[in-house]
């Protein structure tokens, strides 16, 4: 027995050579028809073991059984071409078929082309519901900023740069009802892996994040919109560094602050 | 006449089992030539009746050229199955048993350690067999042959040869070990 197979290595010849009887060789028969290892190992063995056969005194065969064995084969081979003369002698095809295969090759050619044809239509409309849903929000967003913007109760908050980012503005709408609108500028990039998220303060309570946000590439200004919290009327706004995504306190230091 | 007949001594049994498939009897011939001499010899060993063994000799060639598209190269050698085919074919002749006349060319691969496509190889390979045979004891060599030739089990050939059972099996585990050895 060797590495969980049930042959011996020298068993493998011992089969081959058809010494091994009764439940052994029935065992060794069944191991051999599973396992892809041991077959391979009795195919080298049943060589090694077929060469004994080197040992019979040469003897070649008679002239004729050569000449009996390439005439049987002609002769099948007569055999299976006859077939074929048969359906050479069959009558012409008939006349509509020749107006039928062209008819059935067309077909084939336009269900293929109207089957492409309609993939690409369904990828064109998949795309345009995207482009269609991607304005809908833009302008719900825009909606919601002119409201705030035009809004008589709509109140106007400038927050202050810390020392850190002396150039940083931002003037924010407070609507307590619809949100906020904050548009920043000068604000420069902030660290690797952090993004400027947005704070309101409540009159009592906890800061309440009004969403994250990244300063223009070009240093253009950015409007970001946020609702308020139901029926919590906000004293302080401030924009704090945090970790991209954001944080649900603020931990980060204060870049920009302003209050009622 | 074929296109590649008389060029077919220095072709490969993969591509003249090829050229089987497609019907080239010539092929067949050049396979024919070339293994007809090893199978009928071993055949006539088994049987000692050139009748029979012509019979087993037709049959297998004309297997081969019924059924050549079966046969994988990656499996093992086409004259490693006609020997082995040859050699149960005729034990089962011999001893009555059922014949296997169908065994297929997909069935006991055969994995021959050495080629055997060109005249020189296989004399060499002869020289080489015979050469560790006489090399074996008596005793070795009589219980081989026995159970290769004749197709005899352990038991059988203890009966045969009025020797323990156990000197049987040894006998013939260390005359398949030269074997092996010289062959590696």
């Amino acid at each position: 027995m060797s590495n969980g197979h049930p042959i011996r290595e020298e068993e493998f010849e011992l089969f081959a050579l058809g010494v091994i009887a009764g439940e052994d060789c029935a065992a060794i028969q069944a191991h051999v028809g599973a396992c892809s290892e041991c077959a391979r190992k009795l195919a080298e063995a049943r060589g090694r073991i077929a060469l004994l056969s080197l040992a019979a005194p040469e003897q070649n065969p008679p002239a004729m059984v050569k000449q009996r064995l390439l005439e049987k084969v002609r002769e099948e081979k007569s055999e299976r071409v006859a077939p074929v003369r048969v359906r050479e002698t069959r009558p012409p095809a008939r006349w509509w078929n020749t107006i039928w295969a062209p008819a059935a090759l067309a077909l084939a050619v336009a269900t293929v082309f109207l089957w492409v044809s309609d993939r690409r239509l369904d990828r064109q409309l998949q795309q345009i519901q995207r482009v269609t849903q991607t304005y809908q929000a833009e302008t719900q967003r825009e909606r919601e900023i002119v409201k705030i913007l035009t809004a008589q109760d709509t109140m106007t908050v400038s927050l202050a740069p810390m020392p850190q980012v002396p150039k940083a503005w931002a003037s924010l709408k407070y609507n307590a009802r619809m949100g906020v609108v904050c548009y920043t500028g000068d604000l420069p990039a902030p660290p690797p892996n952090k993004e400027y998220q947005m704070w309101m303060v409540p009159v009592s309570g906890d800061p309440v994040s009004a969403g994250v946000f990244m300063p223009s590439a070009f240093n253009e200004g950015r409007i970001c919109v946020a609702k308020v919290p139901d029926n919590i009327p906000c004293k302080t706004f401030a924009v704090t560094i945090e970790p991209v995504g954001g944080m649900p306190h603020p931990t980060g230091p204060k870049v920009l602050i302003g209050a009622l | 006449m074929s296109r590649a007949q008389g060029a077919e001594q220095n072709d490969s049994d993969w591509s003249l089992l090829e050229r089987v498939v497609q019907r080239d009897e010539f092929a067949l011939a050049a396979l024919y030539d070339r293994y007809s001499g090893l199978v009928y010899a071993e055949a006539m060993r088994i049987l000692r009746d050139p009748g029979a063994a012509e019979e087993v000799l037709q049959d297998l060639f004309h297997q081969v050229w019924r059924t050549a598209e079966k046969f994988d190269p990656a499996r093992g050698s086409l004259p490693g199955w006609l020997l082995v085919a040859a050699r149960n074919r005729s034990i089962s002749r011999l001893r009555r048993r059922s014949s296997r006349d169908d065994e297929e060319l997909t069935e006991n691969s055969v994995v021959l350690p050495c080629n055997m496509e060109t005249a020189a190889a296989r004399n060499q390979l002869l020289a080489r067999v015979r050469a560790v045979l006489s090399g074996m004891a008596d005793g070795q060599r009589e219980a081989i042959e026995l159970a290769y030739f004749e197709g005899m089990t352990h038991s059988e050939i203890a009966e045969r040869l009025g020797a323990p059972l156990g000197t049987v099996k040894t006998r013939i585990r260390s005359a398949v070990e030269i074997l092996k050895r010289a062959l590696a």
